[in-house]
């Protein structure tokens, strides 16, 4: 963790890239991230998510705004901010002909750890990824799981404070995907993270703070629940059990309850639109008083549009909305 | 009494991710294709050579003198050479960038020590493997023409010949390197590196004298060879190299800590 607990791990402040005058690929991102987070960098293709984890690791250079990591800003020559950070690129990419004890050998001369500390270091991660077999194997057949468990090894052989992994589970099968969400749930526990991932599903399992980038803007970061909070609510789906008659019944008093916007059903599924600003809980008992009077069954209940998903998808379509107005930052926070 | 674990502080080196980089560099040049076929070619272009002079000399009765033939065959290897050597130092820095570059840059290694590192071990790459192959070439020149050689080529004219030469390519590596790291794309710069070297290289010969034109240089190796030099003159070329060199490195290592990789 940092040296000073109020430290913060990432600062950014009026974060720009534009490449070559040409493109736009980051504008005006200011952001901080808290030792412990666990932050979820989120956004479609080419909104910006690879180009703001490369100013902060300083393989570019801001062209406007700065990035301070451990306090300090970082540079492209800030190699003792990096020996901090453990980093995993999108498709990470490796020296031809070495096997994964000379890579990882080599990963761990460029942080500077001697041979007694490195020798050890890299026989106990390559055990831990299970890689031991293919230890002596050239990496360059590796198959895209066994690229994906060397590149964790290598992120971690610094013992990093924070850990900048971008889309760790790209290309992953759903067995080393569950492996890789485990691993990083274990990792949140003592490190500060930072995870660039397309997959919204990920997010919700493993983070608590969010930040979504659309066309290099940021345009929400705080944590998950803030996010979840900003899409519409009291919208439930419910899968039922008892009679057909009693079931339709049960639609019709619930339509004539007060703050019951919609209430369908599609076979036996029951799904409610309540007033968004109404309190849930006592619409919710209302509704399974019906449900109880009329001697119907309830299999599940589900939230419906609560997910990061929906979150992220309407925060997107509202800032595409937004037209001029985007202009004015304040009211898109 | 509770007893609290000992802090474990590990005191980095910092000069090992510059040697990371040399060796696996190294390691990874001498495994290329482009230097096994710069040597390959160098290997079978200068025996050719050589048995097409003894086949010459011996055959059909045609005299030409030892260091004549080498200084010949010393212009082959450096005019062959140029061009991969150019591609040999551009790819140093310029093919890593968007690959490997990544992985290599994002840990405890400064941009300073990348790009010395890459220079450093394709100057020993390229100046050790020409020197080799050059003294080879001597050698065997001796040999071969040994009844005309005793009296025409030097032991001393033909290290100096190397040095010259070797100096020379140390100017030419050391800037390849740094335009693989300013430019965007390795194929632009190796392109732009050919037109220079080989445009400059051409325009000069038709300078009168005082002007430095390297077909010239390269002419005269053969009285080098010979033990014909000029002492202060080479050191003029080994000190001018050296200077060059450097500033090539200094414009390479404050340019690519600028750039994107």
């Amino acid at each position: 963790m940092a040296d000073d607990a109020t430290e913060l791990v990432v600062e950014t402040q009026h974060l720009t890239k534009i490449y070559q005058n040409r493109q736009i690929a980051l504008n005006d991102a200011t952001i901080t991230v808290e030792p412990g987070s666990v932050l979820g960098l989120l956004g479609p293709n080419g909104a910006g998510k690879t180009t703001f984890l490369r100013l902060i690791l300083g393989l570019h250079r801001p062209t406007a705004g700065w990035a301070k990591v451990f306090g300090r800003v970082m540079t492209p020559n800030a190699a003792d901010l990096r020996r901090r950070i453990g980093y995993i690129p999108t498709n990470p990419q490796f020296p031809k002909g070495m096997t994964p004890i000379t890579y990882l050998d080599y990963i761990a001369r460029l942080f500077g750890l001697p041979a007694d500390v490195r020798k050890p270091k890299l026989a106990t991660l390559i055990r831990a990824v299970d890689l031991l077999q293919h230890s002596g194997d050239s990496i360059a057949h590796f198959s895209a799981g066994m690229t994906a468990r060397l590149a964790v090894a290598a992120s971690l052989l610094n013992d990093p404070d924070l850990l900048i992994w971008d889309e760790p589970t790209h290309g992953l099968d759903i067995e080393a995907r569950r492996s890789m969400l485990e691993l990083i749930k274990t990792l949140a526990a003592e490190k500060t993270l930072i995870l660039s991932s397309h997959n919204l599903t990920d997010v919700d399992e493993v983070c608590n703070h969010a930040a979504v980038l659309n066309k290099g803007q940021l345009i929400f970061t705080g944590s998950l629940q803030d996010l979840k909070g900003r899409i519409r609510r009291n919208h439930y789906e419910i899968d039922l059990d008892g009679e057909q008659k009693a079931i339709t019944k049960c639609v019709a008093a619930l339509r004539n309850l007060p703050d019951f916007k919609q209430v369908l059903l599609r076979q036996r599924r029951l799904e409610v639109k309540m007033t968004d600003d109404a309190a849930n809980a006592p619409l919710l008992a209302q509704m399974f008083q019906v449900l109880a009077d009329a001697k119907v069954l309830v299999i599940s209940v589900r939230t419906v549009g609560m997910q990061t998903e929906q979150a992220y998808l309407d925060l997107v379509e509202r800032e595409e909305s937004r037209g001029f107005a985007r202009l004015y930052k304040d009211e898109a926070a | 009494m509770e007893q609290t674990p000992p802090v474990v502080t590990v005191r980095f080196n910092r000069f090992l991710p510059y040697w990371a980089v040399l060796q696996t560099d190294l390691r990874q040049t001498l495994r290329g294709w482009t230097y096994r076929l710069w040597v390959l070619v160098t290997v079978l272009a200068a025996g050719g050579f050589l048995l097409y002079r003894v086949g010459v000399h011996n055959e059909a009765g045609m005299f030409r003198s030892a260091a004549a033939q080498s200084g010949d065959l010393f212009r082959l290897v450096v005019v062959g050479s140029l061009a991969l050597v150019v591609v040999l130092s551009v790819s140093a820095v310029g093919a890593e960038r968007g690959t490997v570059a990544d992985s290599v840059l994002s840990r405890g290694i400064s941009r300073h020590q990348y790009f010395l590192a890459k220079w450093h071990a394709r100057l020993v790459v390229v100046v050790s493997t020409f020197t080799a192959l050059a003294i080879g070439v001597l050698v065997a020149s001796y040999f071969l023409f040994k009844s005309d050689a005793e009296s025409d080529l030097s032991a001393g004219g033909g290290l100096m010949a190397v040095v010259a030469v070797a100096a020379a390519l140390a100017v030419i590596v050391s800037w390849g390197v740094t335009i693989g790291a300013l430019t965007n794309g390795t194929v632009l710069g190796i392109t732009v590196f050919w037109l220079v070297l080989y445009g400059a290289g051409f325009l000069l010969t038709f300078l009168p004298e005082p002007w430095p034109s390297p077909d010239r240089y390269l002419a005269r190796l053969r009285f080098v060879l010979m033990g014909q030099y000029n002492v202060a003159g080479l050191t003029n070329l080994v000190v001018g190299s050296a200077a060059l060199s450097a500033l090539a490195a200094a414009v390479g290592v404050v340019g690519f800590a600028r750039r994107d990789v």
